[in-house]
């Protein structure tokens, strides 16, 4: 069998690559799937600790493509799903431990074992970007609504046309009401800059911290607005048509004209 | 003064996202084609030289920008003419 490597990148860093990793890693687990997370990000590992998982961790992925360990005992087995695993990255290595080739063999060889692989890509577009994408069959790119990691994005896109083919948006920390007011990039915005198609938005939720400070993140959260949408994007990525709700400031004309009589 | 108050309860204010899209657009249609500024500054020149055998233009304020209002984005040359002649032969006037 071969499955699916998804890479999840977004250029700037501090948008939510790793909370999305792990919620769609989890998400996809709980649909009976077999998932392999990947963290991409040698010498800042993050992924565990937002698992969870970071005591668990004896080897790491530069262990395995440098041939110190085999892969099977580098993989963390997640505490909630025996069908999720983590590899965890180094915390002491350089990006330049690996190259794009090994992890491209690595991706080969779990996605015998796997239907998913999850690779959590670093920020930034150097030497990890290439190494994390090098692995993928296609790509997720996050972005939040806000000029800078839309720029970021915008480049990133163009990156990966290049060698993966159009990438999914997912749009992070969407904040309604700022949205309403007009003070908020929409989904719609978003989409005419960057001319890409959108997996799903994730609102702005105070319960993704929480979900951090406790290892578990919200997709385990019966009632976490963030949660849901990552379900949503989770089906949608198994193929399942899921409507993305509308949220945008567009209000009516009429609807400005009713108020504005309303008022007096 | 009651009518801006209408026409902004009308329409809405113009919220701060009217501005990051429009700033935006400009930005990556710059990133898009990995152009310098200095690269720019080149292509100004030489669109003004190429203008100038032609039709006497006030140089200095020859602009070049580009509009996103379709898609794909257009080069948009803006070069007052001061008068149509050959630069030599032109006046040091602003055209009427």
């Amino acid at each position: 069998m071969s499955g699916r490597a998804i890479v999840i990148t977004s250029g700037k860093g501090g948008v939510g690559k790793t909370t999305a990793t792990a919620n769609i890693g989890i998400g996809l687990a709980k649909h009976d799937r077999k998932i392999v997370m990947v963290d991409g990000d040698i010498g800042l590992r993050n992924l565990d600790i937002i698992m969870g998982l970071e005591n668990r961790i004896i080897y790491h992925l530069v262990d395995v493509v440098c041939g110190r360990c085999q892969v099977r005992q580098a993989l963390v087995k997640d505490k909630r799903f025996p069908s999720l695993f983590l590899l965890p990255a180094s915390q002491v290595d350089q990006k330049e431990a690996i190259s794009p080739e090994q992890m491209r063999d690595l991706a080969t060889q779990l996605k015998e074992e796997f239907d998913f692989v999850l690779i959590d890509c670093p920020a930034g577009i150097e030497q990890g970007f290439r190494n994390a994408v090098a692995g993928a069959d296609e790509a997720i790119v996050i972005t939040t609504p806000d000029v800078s990691p839309v720029r970021d994005a915008d480049r990133v896109i163009g990156l990966l046309q290049n060698t993966l083919g159009d990438p999914q948006l997912i749009i992070n920390r969407m904040a309604t009401d700022m949205v309403k007011r007009g003070d908020m990039l929409d989904q719609r915005d978003v989409l005419d800059i960057l001319s890409v198609r959108l997996l799903g938005i994730v609102p702005e939720d105070e319960e993704v911290v929480i979900a951090g400070n406790r290892g578990s993140p919200v997709i385990l959260s019966e009632n976490s607005e963030s949660g849901r949408a990552y379900e949503r994007i989770v089906r949608r990525i198994l193929g399942e048509e899921v409507p993305i709700p509308e949220l945008n400031g567009h209000r009516g004309f009429m609807r400005r004209l009713g108020k504005l009589f309303l008022r007096r | 003064m009651a009518w801006n108050i209408l026409l902004q309860r009308l329409f809405g204010n113009r919220g701060s996202k009217e501005q990051a899209k429009d700033r935006l657009q400009i930005v990556l249609v710059y990133d898009r084609l990995g152009l310098s500024a200095d690269q720019m500054e080149a292509l100004r020149r030489d669109i003004m030289e190429t203008i100038s055998r032609h039709i006497a233009i006030d140089s200095e304020r020859v602009k070049i920008d580009f509009q996103h209002k379709h898609s794909p984005a257009e080069v948009v040359i803006n070069a007052p003419v001061r008068r149509a002649r050959p630069a030599a032969e032109a006046p040091k006037q602003p055209a009427g």
